[in-house]
Parts: C-alpha cells; sequence; structure tokens
C-alpha cells in the first residue's frame, strides 16, 4: 500500500501507541460518516460503505473495517437506519442499510453540531498558536 | 438528544440478549459478504487469489474481535451472561433431576407456608381493620368479664348518656349482639329461608365507612318507635333469593309473615359481619329500636370514633367522667347497676387475643424456612463440593473469581425463584381453603386474598433466601481456589477442607434444633387439644342434635312448642327432646340472681347466666340433676315461679348448705320472687375453654322467649332426622324452614376451631422440620461415606466387622444430633413464657411431652445417619480399594 501522507483533517487526531502515520478517527465521529454515506450514496452495504469512507478519505484515515459493522448495529437499533437483506452488483446476498426519516434528521442536526464544535475548537487552537 | 431513539436502541440490546443466535448467524453472512467482496477487489487489483483473501481479512481485523465487539455493541453484555448462566443453570438443574426436586420441594413449602401465614397475619393483625379511618376507631365495654355478653354490653340510657356527656368523640353508635341468636323465616318467591338478623344503630355503618352497594343506608327515623319495618339485606342473600335485581329497593318481602321494606343492599364484601362476627352469615340488617330496649339492660354494643388529634387514654378519663356525671343526673338507676364505660381500640378489641397466636405461628413458620434455606445450604454445598474440578477448571481456564461466584448465586436464584412460584401456587390453594373454610372463627378470614404485600413478602424472602443459601457456599467453594490442588484432590478421598465440614456440621445442628423446638411446641399444643375434648362439658354433645324452631304462630307460643315437643318424641330413634332458649356454646346472656333475706345485710347476689327451657332439657342434654326435681306441666303460667339453678350458683347463694332447694330468690326483670326447685351440673356454656359460671333455668310455661333451639338426642344421621322431623311437624307448622338441624359436637368443635387450626399447622411445621433436619443429616453423612470409602473398603479388608464400620460413622451422627437436641431444649425453655400462654391444662416445661418429641427427633435423626452407615458396612473391599 502507499505511504500515507499527512493532512489536516479536523475529524482525526493522532493516535500515540498505534500506526502513527494514519489518523485514528475521534468517538462518535464514525456514526456521522456512515450516515452522511448513506445520505450521499443511497442504499448500501457494509463493505460499500467501508470502501466509500476509505475513498473519501483517500486512505488517510486509520479505519479498522470492523468498526463500521458495530457502527451500523448502532445505528440500526435507533432506528436511524434500516437494513434488508438484497442482491449485490457482484451477485452475492448483501445486507443493505438505507437511511430512515429519522436518521436524515439526526445526520442533519448532528452534522450541523460537529460543523460548529470544530470551528470553535480550530479557533481556540489558532489562538494558542498567537500566544506562543 | 433524541428519546425516542434512545429508548429503541436498548430496547433492541435487551431484545439482541434472548436472539444471540440468529443475530450472530445474520452477522456472520454479512463478513462473508464483506471478504469476499475485499477479497474479489483484491484479486482485481493483481494479487494472487491467497494473497489476496489474506489481505482482507487483514483489513477487517480478527474475525473473534469482531464478533466480540458486535455483541457487545448490540446487545447487554452484563445481561446476556446473567442470561446464559441462567440457562446454564436450567441445564444443570434438568441434569440433576434428583437434586432439583427436592430443593424445589423444600422450598415450595416453606415459602407457600410463609406467604400464607404472612397473609394471615397481615390480614387480621397488620393492616388497618377495613374501615374508614380504622385508627380512630374505638370500643366501649360495660364492667362485666368478656366472657360474658350481659357484662359487657351497655344499657341504651348509658349509651345516650355517653353521647351527650363526653367531649372527646365524634359519634358513637349501637349495634344489639343479642340480635345475632334470633332467626327469622323469610318466605315468599320460593322455599322458607332461615335467616340471620343483626339490629344496628341507624349511623353505625356511616361510622365505619361502610356505603350501600344499592339503596341507602338507614335513616334515624328508620329506628325511631312504631316506624315501618325496613331492612339492609347482605350481598349474598340478594344474589341467592332475590336473583341480584336491583329494582328490589322499596319492594317489600315477608319475613315471619310481616311485610318488611327492603331499603339497601350491600356490597359484596359485609366488611362489618367479616370483622364482628367472623363465621357467622348475617343475612339481614335491621334497625337498632332505642324504646324497644330501654328497660331490657345490657344489649348494646358502643363502638365510637376519636375526634382527631385525641389519644386513647384522654377518651379514657373522658368517659370515666361522663359516667360518673350519668350517675349524677340519673339517681334513679340503682346502685346494683355498676355500669362503667372502658375503651379500647377495635382492633385490639377485635384481634388482641390472636396477637400472640399469630405471632407464635408467625416466629413457626419463619423457623421452618429457617431450616429450608439451612437444609439447601447444605445440600448445595454437598453438590459443590463434588463439582469443585469443573469449578478449578474454569478458574484456570480464565474466568474471574466473581464471575464463578455469580454463575454460583445465579444457579441458587434460579432454584429459589422457582421454588417461591411453587410456593405462591401453594400458598393460594393454602389461602383458597382458609378463606372458604369459615367455620374458623378468626375475624376476616373470609377477607384473606394473595395480596400485593404477600408477594411483595414472597419476592423478599426469595431474595434473602437465595443470597444466604447461595453466598456461603459460593463464597467458600471458590476460596482459595488453587487448580493444582483441586483437581489432584476433587474426587479423592480428603472429605472436604476442615472448614467445610464445620459450616455444614453447623447447618445440620441449627436444623436439629429447630426442628427440637418445634416438635416440643407441637407436641405441647396436641396435648392441649387433647386436654379440651377431655373436659367434661356438663353435658354430652355427641349424638345432640340442635334443631333450630322458631315460633311464628299466633296464639300460644308454649302450646305450639308442647305440640312440637309431643310429635317429635313419637319419632322412632328420638330418645329425648327439651327446648331452650339459649343454645349452649352459641348463646348467652345474663340476669341477675339475689337471696332473699330479712336482713339486707345478708342478701347476696350475682350475675349468672338464664336459660328459658322446656321439661325433659336436662335428659336431652344428659345433664345431672344433683338435687330437687326437673321442670313439669305442672309448672304453669298461673302457678308460683320455680328456678333451677346450678351447684356453682348454688355455691355463692349459699355457701355452706348442702340442698339450697326450697329457698327463694329475686331475678333481674322479674316482679314475682322465685323458688329453687332443682340443682343441677355446670354447665360450659362458652366452650370447653371456659370455667362455668352461675346458670339459672327457667320454664318456658313461666316466662316468653323468642327463638327457640330444640336439643334432640337420637343416633339417627342429620339427614335422616330432617326428613323425619318435616313428616312429623308438617300439620303443625307446614313452612317451618328446618334449616339449621346442627349436631352439638360441630358447635363444640367451632368453639376449638382457632386451637385445632393452631395446633394442625405447628404439628405440620413440626413433622416439616423433622423430615428436613433429618434430610440435611442424611445428606452430610452419605457425603462423608461417599468420601471414605477407600478407608472404609480398607478397614473391611483389614478385618473390621460390619458393625464396627457401623458404629463408626453413627457416632458423629449422633453427636450432631445431640449437640442440635440440646440446642433445641435450650431454645424451647427459653420460649416458655410466650408458649404458656397458648396452652391449656398443660405447663410449658411439661417433661413427657419433651421426652416424646425429642425421642422421635432423635429417632428419626439416628435412622438418617443409620441407612448410609449400613450402606458402607456392605461396601465390597476389592470395590472400595479400586475406587478413585
Amino acid at each position: 500500500m502507499d505511504k500515507p501522507q499527512e493532512i489536516d483533517f479536523p475529524l482525526a487526531y493522532p493516535q500515540e501507541n498505534m500506526t502513527k502515520e494514519k489518523l485514528d478517527l475521534l468517538p462518535g465521529s464514525l456514526d456521522l460518516l456512515v450516515l452522511q454515506t448513506l445520505a450521499t450514496m443511497g442504499p448500501m452495504h457494509g463493505y460499500g460503505i467501508a470502501r466509500r469512507i476509505e475513498e473519501v478519505g483517500a486512505d488517510a484515515l486509520l479505519l479498522n473495517q470492523g468498526t463500521i459493522y458495530a457502527a451500523l448495529v448502532r445505528l440500526q437499533q435507533s432506528k436511524w437506519i434500516e437494513a434488508e437483506w438484497g442482491t449485490s452488483d457482484n451477485n452475492r446476498k448483501a445486507k443493505y442499510y438505507q437511511l430512515t426519516a429519522r436518521g436524515r434528521r439526526r445526520l442533519a442536526s448532528e452534522a450541523d453540531n460537529w460543523q460548529r464544535v470544530s470551528n470553535v475548537v480550530a479557533r481556540i487552537l489558532r489562538a494558542k498558536d498567537a500566544t506562543a | 438528544m433524541n428519546v425516542s431513539a434512545v429508548i429503541d436502541r436498548w430496547l433492541a440490546r435487551v431484545r439482541a440478549v434472548f436472539t444471540k443466535r440468529a443475530l450472530d448467524a445474520d452477522f456472520a453472512d454479512e463478513l462473508a459478504h464483506h471478504l469476499e467482496s475485499q477479497t474479489e477487489e483484491n484479486i482485481r487489483l493483481g494479487m494472487t487469489p491467497a494473497e489476496a483473501r489474506r489481505q482482507a481479512q487483514l483489513s477487517i481485523g480478527g474475525s473473534e474481535q469482531l464478533r466480540e465487539l458486535h455483541r457487545e455493541t448490540r446487545s447487554l453484555p452484563w445481561l446476556e451472561q446473567s442470561w446464559q448462566d441462567l440457562r446454564y443453570a436450567v441445564r444443570m438443574f434438568r441434569r440433576e433431576r434428583g437434586f432439583t426436586v427436592t430443593a424445589l420441594l423444600i422450598l415450595a413449602v416453606g415459602i407457600g407456608l410463609n406467604t400464607t401465614v404472612f397473609s394471615l397475619v397481615n390480614t387480621v393483625l397488620l393492616r388497618p381493620l377495613p374501615f374508614a379511618e380504622a385508627d380512630r376507631l374505638v370500643w366501649i365495654t360495660n364492667a362485666g368479664s368478656k366472657q360474658e355478653l350481659s357484662g359487657i354490653t351497655s344499657q341504651i340510657d348509658t349509651w345516650e348518656g355517653l353521647q351527650a356527656t363526653n367531649r372527646t368523640l365524634e359519634q358513637i353508635e349501637a349495634y344489639n349482639p343479642f340480635s345475632i341468636r334470633q332467626t327469622y323465616r323469610l318466605t315468599g318467591g320460593g322455599d322458607p329461608l332461615t335467616i340471620v338478623s343483626v339490629e344496628v344503630s341507624p349511623g353505625l355503618f356511616g361510622l365505619l365507612g361502610i356505603s350501600p352497594g344499592h339503596g341507602r343506608l338507614f335513616l334515624p327515623e328508620d329506628a325511631a318507635k312504631n316506624a315501618p319495618l325496613r331492612i339492609i339485606i347482605s350481598n349474598e342473600l340478594w344474589r341467592r333469593r332475590f336473583g341480584a335485581d336491583p329494582n328490589i329497593i322499596g319492594r317489600s318481602v315477608q319475613i315471619n309473615g310481616d311485610p318488611v321494606e327492603v331499603v339497601g343492599v350491600l356490597p359484596p364484601t359485609d366488611a362489618f359481619a367479616s370483622v364482628f362476627f367472623p363465621a357467622v352469615r348475617v343475612d339481614i340488617y335491621s334497625p337498632l329500636q332505642n324504646e324497644q330496649y330501654r328497660l331490657s339492660g345490657n344489649v348494646a354494643y358502643l363502638i365510637a370514633r376519636m375526634k382527631t388529634q385525641v389519644a386513647l387514654p384522654i377518651v379514657a378519663t373522658d368517659l370515666k367522667l361522663a359516667i360518673a356525671q350519668i350517675k349524677q343526673n340519673h339517681p334513679e338507676r340503682p346502685d346494683s347497676d355498676r355500669y362503667e364505660a372502658n375503651v379500647t381500640t377495635v382492633h385490639e378489641w377485635v384481634a388482641g387475643s390472636l396477637k400472640r397466636p399469630l405471632l407464635f405461628l408467625w416466629v413457626a413458620t419463619g423457623l421452618v424456612l429457617a431450616i429450608v434455606g439451612f437444609n439447601l445450604g447444605g445440600l448445595l454445598l454437598v453438590r459443590g463440593l463434588s463439582r469443585r474440578k469443573e469449578l478449578a477448571l474454569r478458574c484456570a481456564l480464565g474466568a474471574a473469581r466473581g464471575r464463578v461466584v455469580r454463575q454460583l448465586l445465579m444457579e441458587c436464584l434460579t432454584l429459589v425463584a422457582a421454588g417461591s412460584v411453587l410456593g405462591v401456587l401453594l400458598a393460594w390453594g393454602f389461602i383458597q381453603f382458609l378463606s372458604i373454610h369459615t367455620s374458623v372463627e378468626i375475624p376476616l378470614l373470609q377477607t384473606l386474598r394473595l395480596d400485593a404485600a404477600a408477594l411483595d413478602f414472597t419476592v423478599l424472602l426469595c431474595a434473602v433466601t437465595a443470597v444466604l443459601c447461595g453466598a456461603a457456599p459460593a463464597w467458600k467453594l471458590t476460596r482459595g481456589m488453587d487448580l493444582q490442588k483441586s483437581l489432584n484432590e476433587a474426587g479423592r478421598s480428603s472429605a472436604g477442607g476442615g472448614s467445610q465440614s464445620l459450616t455444614r456440621n453447623t447447618l445440620v445442628i441449627l436444623e436439629v434444633a429447630l426442628a427440637c423446638g418445634l416438635a416440643i411446641s407441637a407436641g405441647l399444643m396436641v396435648r392441649s387439644l387433647l386436654n379440651l375434648l377431655k373436659t367434661d362439658l356438663g353435658f354430652q354433645p355427641s349424638d345432640l342434635i340442635a334443631v333450630r324452631i322458631d315460633p311464628t304462630v299466633q296464639g300460644s307460643q308454649t302450646k305450639y312448642l308442647e305440640t312440637v315437643l309431643d310429635r317429635v318424641r313419637a319419632v322412632p330413634g328420638i330418645e329425648f327432646a327439651g327446648m331452650t332458649d339459649c343454645l349452649p356454646v352459641e348463646r348467652d346472656r345474663g340476669w341477675g340472681i339475689w337471696t332473699i333475706n330479712d336482713n339486707p345485710k345478708e342478701q347476696r347476689g350475682n350475675g349468672a347466666h338464664v336459660r328459658v327451657i322446656s321439661p325433659g332439657f336436662f335428659a336431652a342434654m344428659g345433664t345431672t340433676l344433683f338435687a330437687g326435681r326437673d321442670f313439669t306441666q305442672m309448672d304453669g303460667p298461673d302457678k308460683p315461679r320455680v328456678v333451677i339453678i346450678n351447684r356453682t350458683l348454688a355455691k355463692w347463694l349459699w355457701p355452706s348448705e348442702e340442698n339450697p332447694v326450697g329457698h327463694q330468690v329475686g331475678l333481674s326483670f322479674q316482679d314475682k320472687l322465685f323458688t329453687v326447685i332443682g340443682v343441677v351440673g355446670d354447665v360450659r356454656h362458652s366452650g370447653p375453654e371456659i370455667p362455668s359460671g352461675g346458670e339459672m333455668y327457667l320454664s318456658m310455661q313461666q316466662e316468653l322467649s323468642y327463638s327457640w333451639d330444640m336439643l334432640v338426642r337420637t343416633r339417627l344421621p342429620v339427614a335422616t332426622l330432617t326428613a323425619d322431623l318435616r313428616n312429623a311437624l308438617h300439620d303443625v307448622d307446614a313452612t317451618l324452614p328446618l334449616m339449621k338441624v346442627r349436631p352439638m359436637q360441630t358447635l363444640v368443635d367451632r368453639t376449638l376451631s382457632s386451637r385445632r387450626l393452631l395446633a394442625s399447622l405447628i404439628g405440620g411445621f413440626s413433622a416439616i422440620a423433622i423430615g428436613l433436619a433429618a434430610l440435611g443429616l442424611y445428606g452430610v453423612i452419605s457425603y462423608m461415606v461417599s468420601q471414605q470409602t477407600k478407608e472404609i473398603g480398607i478397614r473391611l479388608a483389614m478385618g473390621a466387622s460390619p458393625a464396627t464400620v457401623q458404629w463408626r460413622i453413627v457416632q458423629p451422627t449422633m453427636r450432631l444430633a445431640l449437640g442440635g437436641l440440646i440446642l433445641g431444649v435450650g431454645g424451647t425453655i427459653a420460649a416458655g413464657r410466650l408458649l404458656q400462654s397458648l396452652l391449656y391444662g398443660i405447663s410449658a416445661d411439661d417433661g413427657i411431652t419433651y421426652v416424646v418429641a425429642l425421642g422421635t427427633v432423635l429417632a428419626c435423626t439416628v435412622v438418617a445417619g443409620y441407612i448410609p452407615a449400613r450402606r458402607a458396612s456392605r461396601i465390597d473391599p476389592m470395590v472400595a480399594l479400586r475406587t478413585e
């Protein structure tokens, strides 16, 4: 695999013990990413979602693909997404996930929230730089 | 935060605990799809198939961790573990059927008994009476002793006087307890029915907070002089006789031939009767008319409501002052009329005498549960010891000690919970039996139900039992769980750790001690009951049948009764027959009686029970005539007044005379003097437990009375007798209901019903206790034997005789049993004071009872120890030596 490059990505923070080069997801952000993925791409299976997040994150994210499934079950139990068994492009049995109306509302409010928090955090960090 | 999302998530997580298998399969399919898709992708990127699969697996992580993560996220790990423990426990119990059935039975009995007795104690003692603001209800009694109704009831004048003068009571109401004795005939709309009525003051039901099911309660004008007859009927009569017709209100029914208006129907549960007339079915209530009873002496029980923020002692003082005031205002009331107003709470009056027996019963059931707990603890411990290997393995494989303890506790809780469910079913059965078994005279027994409080209590018991039985063995078994040692030891002939056998021995000693205490109590109770059954009542209740005769015919009542007696005496199989207006055991009333002396200072007087009888009454009763003669047809209304007295009364009135026949006496409510014509034996008119007081008998030809029982001495069965009587009396009185044909023995037994119930319960408890103690001992000894198989084999091989081997095993059994006996005897002697108050004719430290009870317990324990000993002595040495 390619050597990853360092990027400034507000969704991630460096993890010390593990692969230092990749960025680990902030807790809770994975759910948001899954919801956003389903919102843009429509119904998708777990593998598709994992691939999509990796692609968009340009492989800079340290994404343990398995954790996607924990996120999916969490979201499904909260009824933000719903699941149905179907057939995938390669003609295999796959479980498809899809945003519910409740999930759409949740995505909107969470994305907004995230944006505001990250703006504040960024502002504070910049201010610290200035004084140093 | 989205609340419904949170709720949905939690519900889904709980659900997931129970659908683990399906969810796991689902996730496995999903993962498979993921891996295959990734593998294909990797192949497309140019990897070899093997490498592609490896990389796919790497990118997703270890499949076991994945599954674990998925499970933790989607469900509740601790709940899942408990669920797993539960299923594991159920599986274990299904495999060990013998142990499980024994444990469940023991638990069901222990919990069932406790739930039942708690319900009883709660209904009778703990819960307030089923009346509005029952804590402010008080009972006002007169000066006499509780055994004589005429002594503790009050006059109408006293009642009205107290109402006018007291300053601490809101309201005083009354009922006439004598009115229950008279029965009436309800005719029209079916066979004539014998009904029972109680006279209540118009405000009584209102005071108690009883509201009518239909219609209205009484109004003051219903009790006015010459008011039209009005009644309130019981819900039961309403359903039985009037088909629950709501239009009954305002209609007339025929009672003793008179039209009576029904103004109300009581609610389904008659709270008044269930408290004040347990084991009696009251059919109608009529208004207590003050004018009718103003001159009748003591007729009314008084119930009052205290003003708020007034305490009982203040009421007592207030009523003392009120009585003094009444005496001052009414100098015309004679000095001999020593009336008082003593006050107590209604609850104390009704249930006070049951406090000790019920508490005793409660303690006894508690002891039974303790034995059950000890026994179960012992069983679990023994069973646990044989599982040491398994437990050690589990610990070695990484199970934390807490996890193993939890597993053991869960097993115990499962067992106890299942036992409790069975116990509640058992309790439900007991309670049904008790509440329908209306012949037991315990107040409120008919209202006994398995209620929420009882179930709460059961849950509490269940939790306490589970923790006590489960915690100790779990703790002991997992302590110092050294794999190496346990694996080596388990199954070997080391007889468990020293501390474990100490625990087991302690449990067995305690069990034997408790069983011992219960056995002694049961012995004392049973012997008290036997003493009472042997008591000479002064009449022979066997083959004696009481037939209620309530004349409604116009004209001479005496004539009617004499005709009835003549016809009945002619029936084949009837030996004797006589009339009384006051059936022994069931009724009592008292009058004053005094000697006539020239010097008033020497005049002696006393209260005595009075009953009006026909000639031949004593012959029917089997009561001995000691001096003088019985009444005859000659003692007519126009002849000199005559009276027969009992021996006690004769002693009271003429202490120095052998034969008082011929003396003259004065009586309450009578202008004429009476001549004593006979002296008869004492009759225990209030049941076997209460000694006779003074008694006098008047002739029915000279004194009117309203309600009669005919006593018939015959060996005929009740059904045959009833049919014969109906034939014989048809042309005398065609509508005579003949509904109350009751053997006297039944009535006598009813006075002993609470005592009989207590004795049989305690007897049952002690049998259970002895059985459990023996079982516990058997378990311990069997275990000990199984651990010593090899040693026993060696001994036998070396030439020890079976007797020696047996003795070596029976000996420790005896040591444990004796330890328990000593402890049990000590405890029982300490509890002697409580016991003594429940006994009759026997001392709480009665030696014979102790010896018999202890002998029984000892015999059972020796047998329990001997069975495994005998088995051990028959071991084949070769087999024993090879066991491992």
